[in-house]
């Protein structure tokens, strides 16, 4: 796969707490970062990585370039991302993690401006932030698919996958939804449809091999549909 | 041990023949040959070895029965044997040689490509080695005529094949090539088997209660398999992706769902009609022969 690593600002943290940071004694459950890209054109996002450093959740909010004439809105492309599983033990608390853009909620076209909110919400740890973010967008020669399986999805067969490579246009059929996300209220009385599908798919193997089977030997006939038959010429 | 010799003389003077000093060989040296050398002098050393390799090929549920098969048809193989005396009449022997190709054309699966072919040129020989007047190589007629066999023992309805039929068969006349008569073999083959699929899918298709389907259920999933073998992009790797896609359970499911769901007034399709339509699916995928 290739990708581009996009040179950002990293702002420092801000704690979000009621009451001063430094004489109140309780420790801020909320840190803002926000991100910047100062000399790079809106792009489309397409990866972002970091190490956590003990936050139990991360929400991301991203400003896209709409028209010149509208200004940019924010919106959240990842709410709530669960980066340890129990927020009071050390499981995923140093991890490396590599967000990918169709995990997020919206698409990641034309990004000015990124903000990771991040939250802890166990008084257990002093300190939590992420580290060694990077940024990386869309590579500018990829020519082949890449299929990229979400490891948070269900395990069922039923893959999300992202399609890497935009400048090829792909068929429709390629972008069919995804089954869980069809409405399935199949009638009663229907066919079983994995059987009648394995029937049909049988069926469609053996029109293909012979389709793909062709002889090219004729037998030679000169004639064209039968009309130098010997009985019609008897006739005429 | 005398009619062992007998039989030997012939061989023995064939040998001689080529001058290769032994008539001076003495009549004990002789009997002193190994029985290996006589086996393979004879032949059966070779006819055994294709047997097995046959039995082998085939797998048979009844090896005896079949070994027992195979040397009778052997016996009239062999051109020589074919108008011995020709007591039989010019139609018994046809007919012979029918069932004998047939015989051979059961023998493996059409899957099993290379032993298919092999059995196909046997059966080729077969039947091009008629009459001794006639100059070997196998007429339309001929063919024709084991094209209409083999799908009328093949269980499928005659209105079913009828078209194939009138596409690949040939002429009374027209001399048919091997590879014409192996293209016409296999597709009649695959026919028969993607009829009995059909078959297996309007058992699906249809109602538990009134033992017929639905007519806009069949034709949906008629529809998809059209939908299907009509792919659009010409690039097979994507074609294949492309069908395997369209045909998927939850693609035919939707069809089928749509199909009820539109509640016009049901009819029944029968199950010729049925099998008629989706036999028209792939025979307009097949060449004609030409």
């Amino acid at each position: 796969m290739s990708r581009v690593s996009v040179p950002c600002h990293v702002k420092g943290t801000v704690a979000l707490q009621v009451g001063d940071v430094r004489t109140s004694q309780g420790r801020p459950g909320v840190l803002v970062i926000d991100v910047t890209f100062p000399s790079v054109a809106p792009f489309e996002l397409q990866e972002i990585m970091f190490k956590n450093y003990y936050t139990a959740f991360l929400t991301i909010r991203v400003r896209q370039h709409t028209s010149t004439h509208t200004p940019a809105k924010w919106v959240t492309c990842l709410r709530d991302y669960c980066l340890m599983p129990d927020p009071h033990s050390e499981e995923g608390a140093q991890e490396y993690v590599s967000l990918f853009k169709h995990q997020m909620l919206c698409d990641m076209g034309k990004v000015l401006e990124l903000r990771l909110i991040l939250r802890q919400p166990s008084p257990l740890w002093l300190s939590f932030t992420v580290e060694e973010l990077q940024i990386y967008k869309q590579g500018p020669k990829d020519l082949g698919i890449w299929f990229q399986v979400s490891p948070t999805l269900p395990a069922s067969g039923q893959y999300a996958f992202a399609l890497q490579s935009p400048s090829m246009t792909f068929p429709k059929w390629l972008s069919h939804p995804v089954p869980c996300e069809q409405p399935a209220p199949l009638l009663e009385g229907l066919p079983d449809p994995s059987r009648v599908s394995s029937e049909v798919q049988q069926m469609w193997a053996l029109t293909e091999m012979i389709r793909a089977s062709h002889t090219s030997t004729r037998i030679g006939r000169f004639d064209v549909d039968g009309c130098y038959d010997l009985n019609l010429l008897s006739y005429t | 041990m005398a009619a062992v010799e007998k039989r030997r003389l012939p061989v023995a003077q064939a040998a001689n023949f080529t001058g290769s000093g032994r008539p001076g060989v003495s009549r004990a040296a002789a009997t002193a040959e190994s029985e290996e050398d006589f086996l393979r002098q004879v032949g059966v050393t070779e006819m055994l070895r294709a047997a097995l390799l046959k039995v082998l090929e085939a797998r048979p549920e009844e090896p005896i029965a079949f070994l027992a098969h195979y040397f009778e048809n052997m016996d009239l193989r062999s051109p020589a044997n074919g108008g011995a005396g020709e007591p039989p009449g010019q139609l018994l022997l046809q007919q012979q040689r029918l069932g004998r190709a047939l015989w051979h054309l059961r023998l493996a699966h059409h899957s099993q490509r290379t032993a298919f072919n092999n059995n196909v040129g046997v059966a080729y020989e077969c039947l091009s080695a008629s009459g001794r007047k006639k100059k070997p190589g196998l007429d339309g007629r001929t063919y024709s005529e084991l094209l209409k066999r083999i799908c009328r023992d093949g269980e499928a309805p005659e209105e079913v094949v009828a078209p194939l039929l009138r596409k690949i068969q040939c002429r009374d006349h027209e001399a048919v090539p091997l590879a014409v008569f192996r293209a016409g073999m296999l597709t009649c083959f695959v026919l028969l088997e993607f009829v009995a699929r059909a078959g297996a899918l309007y058992r699906l298709l249809e109602d538990p209660g009134l033992a017929v389907a639905d007519r806009h259920v069949g034709q949906a999933v008629l529809d998809t398999l059209e939908g299907a073998l009509q792919a659009s992009d010409d690039t097979t790797p994507a074609r294949y992706l492309e069908a395997g896609s369209r045909l998927g359970p939850d693609s035919l499911a939707l069809a089928m769902d749509r199909a009820l769901v539109a509640r016009r007034p049901s009819t029944p399709m029968t199950r010729e009609e049925f099998l008629e339509k989706a036999a028209a699916l792939f025979i307009a995928k097949v060449k004609p022969v030409g």
